[in-house]
């Protein structure tokens, strides 16, 4: 996986790339918008991360030039400008995603996996989904594992649907609080962490097999560790 | 002309002109017809005098045979337009003059006669009204009179103009009245509308200009460079935020990277503890930073465009989202907001309003309170209320607390801003709405109201 980071302040872009690095991913930087055009349009890559404010040329008219021109690469935005006005003006001028400075690796991991999957169609749109003996029904709305019916909130549903359709991808607390409550600003307590754990409540007890992982630092994950049958 | 279209002051002013108008000119007109009419009355009279002086005098000279001879001859003579005589014997036979016979006076006044005698012109019995004085000469009794026909016309072709310019002058005032009005409440309409686009955010809109330089458009002009000034203010003061949260946010996303980087390479458990407690502080920072750049954001007007938003079941969300928090805590949470509740507003900012009050109260109320949100909805406004009995705050700080960074000494030891209500008082301004704190007898009430939706 190819991934074009266009950025000007010299040890993020360090800092960052070599987080991509570490995590598998293949970087090239550029420090200004003009060289991030033209890297953008010499060779195919499978995600642009451009910062909001660029020397020569800002990232929201570079986003918007790419996708005049045809390109498709989803784009990550990233930007120290983080009122809810200036996140919208990102993604209208066609960034995929939007993340504010300063943010934890972590959280930039998890947000570039979800991009690239989206990009591949990794993101499951059917309408049952199901992780070893957990299954989710989409339209009748219920929940079983092993065969015995679950009782979930609205609320805890829409969670584990979200979590459900990215199996074995780290989803962060922010990216929850963006997909299901549509809060884009981050309230002081860890609200999501005490939904989490009764989710895990409904879907685990009982169960040898856990399947919703909390991975410290980052967020969730729901993903069959294989020690069921 | 619309409905209610008297509440326009123009429009009350201009009726008022209008009738001030339409009285003056009718006094004027009217006093011009009688001053008239009694001229035209005394100049009968006068003239009829003057006439019976003359035949006194011939009488005098030449007794009754001469007055015979003068009146005929003036019969004759058609002397004076109009004039009606009549000499009679004492037995009341006619010695001379153009009336048949002695008139039917109805209403004697003095010397003075009024009537009417009949003459047939062309064939058609006409009538006329006479004046005419009455005067004894040695046992003949002498009639003089004149026909008023001609001057009863013109009077009545005068009281006809009177009128017509009366009724001319109503028309043409109440014309203008309405015209001057429109014009006026027209630009004030204008006005109005382009104050209103610029109270809900629209802060490029400028006033209309119509080039007349007459007063309306020197106070336009003086409003719009007003605006110019409150914009580029306006402007700068989000420059200067946005290169803030810019100069701020690079430093402190290198101090994480490093931090990060720090973590990974050294994960001994002492170090890495104090570089956990420092990212932690790092996240407060950012907070209050991303709360600052929101009460900027909501102080300038809020930026993009507003939507349509059920306070109801955005309360009802994060009431859900806040419940097993308030659970944990041994705190009861309860709402009371089932009908819809529409207003106009920014989305994000609401839920940020909200949310800042339901961590207040969970954060303040001690295990076992009570917290209550509530959302009612009339016609006219939709308030939302967050009341809990914890230890609320002393009327004299009430005012205080809305200002940025200001805490209660007493809460200085628990974790916060102090941003919290700076942020939904201006998110309150910035939704025209009204921001109330109150005693919850025990406990703190926190009422927001904005204005409706109108259907």
């Amino acid at each position: 996986m190819q991934i074009l980071l266009v950025e000007d302040d010299a040890e993020a872009a360090r800092h960052v790339g070599s987080g991509l690095r570490e995590a598998g991913y293949g970087v090239q930087t550029c420090a200004d918008g003009q060289q991030g055009r033209a890297a953008a349009q010499a060779a195919q890559f499978d995600l642009l991360i451009i910062d909001r404010m660029l020397p020569y040329l800002d990232g929201l008219s570079l986003i918007a030039e790419l996708r005049a021109q045809g390109v498709r690469t989803p784009v990550l935005v990233l930007s120290a400008l983080g009122t809810v006005d200036e996140r919208v003006e990102g993604l209208r001028a066609g960034g995929d995603d939007y993340l504010v400075k300063p943010f934890a690796l972590a959280e930039l991991l998890a947000r570039v996996e979800a991009l690239l999957r989206r990009a591949s169609g990794d993101v499951r749109h059917v309408g049952v989904l199901r992780v070893a003996d957990l299954e989710l029904n989409v339209l009748a709305r219920r929940v079983s594992r092993g065969g015995r019916e679950i009782a979930l909130t609205a609320k805890e549903f829409q969670l584990l649907e979200y979590l459900l359709r990215r199996v074995d991808q780290v989803v962060t607390r922010t990216m929850l609080l963006e997909a299901v409550w549509n809060l884009h600003f981050d309230p002081q307590t860890n609200l999501i962490d005490v939904h989490i754990s009764r989710l895990r409540q409904a879907i685990d007890r009982g169960f040898a097999n856990p399947l919703l992982h909390t991975i410290r630092g980052s967020g969730y994950v729901i993903k069959d560790s294989g020690s069921a049958p | 002309m619309h409905r209610g279209w008297l509440r326009s002051s123009t429009a009350r002013l201009a009726l008022l002109y209008l009738c001030g108008v339409v009285v003056g000119v009718s006094a004027l007109l009217w006093t011009v017809y009688l001053l008239t009419q009694r001229a035209m009355d005394s100049q009968v009279d006068l003239v009829i005098h003057t006439e019976i002086e003359s035949l006194r005098e011939d009488y005098r000279g030449g007794g009754p045979q001469r007055l015979v001879e003068v009146l005929d001859q003036r019969v004759d003579d058609w002397g004076r337009l109009g004039a009606v005589y009549l000499l009679v014997d004492s037995q009341g036979a006619q010695l001379a003059g153009n009336l048949s016979s002695w008139p039917h006076v109805l209403a004697p006044q003095g010397e003075w006669r009024e009537f009417e005698i009949s003459a047939n012109e062309h064939g058609r019995e006409v009538t006329h009204p006479v004046r005419a004085a009455l005067v004894n000469l040695g046992g003949n009794r002498l009639l003089v009179g004149t026909d008023l026909s001609e001057r009863r016309r013109f009077m009545a072709r005068l009281r006809t103009t009177t009128i017509w310019g009366i009724a001319l002058t109503a028309v043409f005032m109440a014309l203008t009245g309405w015209w001057f009005s429109r014009r006026v409440a027209g630009r004030v309409r204008g006005v109005a509308q382009a104050c209103e686009s610029i109270i809900s955010g629209n802060l490029t809109r400028r006033l209309p200009l119509d080039r007349s330089f007459d007063e309306f458009d020197q106070l336009a002009g003086a409003v719009n460079i007003m605006l110019d000034r409150i914009e580029q203010q306006t402007a700068a003061v989000r420059t200067t935020f946005n290169s803030a949260a810019h100069d701020l946010r690079g430093p402190l996303h290198r101090i994480r990277a490093r931090l990060e980087a720090g973590l990974q390479a050294a994960p001994a458990a002492v170090s890495s503890l104090g570089i956990e407690a420092t990212l932690a502080d790092l996240d407060r920072v950012q907070h209050t930073l991303a709360m600052l750049l929101q009460i900027a954001q909501a102080e300038a007007g809020g930026g993009s465009a507003q939507e349509t938003i059920d306070v109801a079941q955005m309360a009802r969300e994060l009431c859900e989202l806040y419940a097993p928090e308030a659970r944990e805590r041994g705190i009861n949470l309860a709402i009371h907001a089932l009908r819809p509740a529409l207003i106009c507003g920014h989305q994000q900012l609401l839920a940020q309003l909200c949310t800042n009050l339901l961590e207040n109260a969970i954060k303040y109320v001690p295990g076992g309170g009570h917290v209550e949100l509530q959302v009612r909805a009339t016609p006219y406004n939709v308030t939302l209320t967050v009341s809990d009995d914890g230890p609320g705050i002393p009327l004299a700080a009430r005012a205080n607390m809305l200002l940025p960074f200001r805490r209660l000494e007493r809460d200085a030891a628990a974790p916060g801003s102090g941003l919290g209500l700076s942020l939904v008082a201006a998110v309150v301004r910035l939704h025209h709405g009204q921001l109330e704190l109150t005693d919850n007898g025990p406990g703190l009430r926190v009422c927001c109201s904005f204005p409706a939706i109108a259907h």
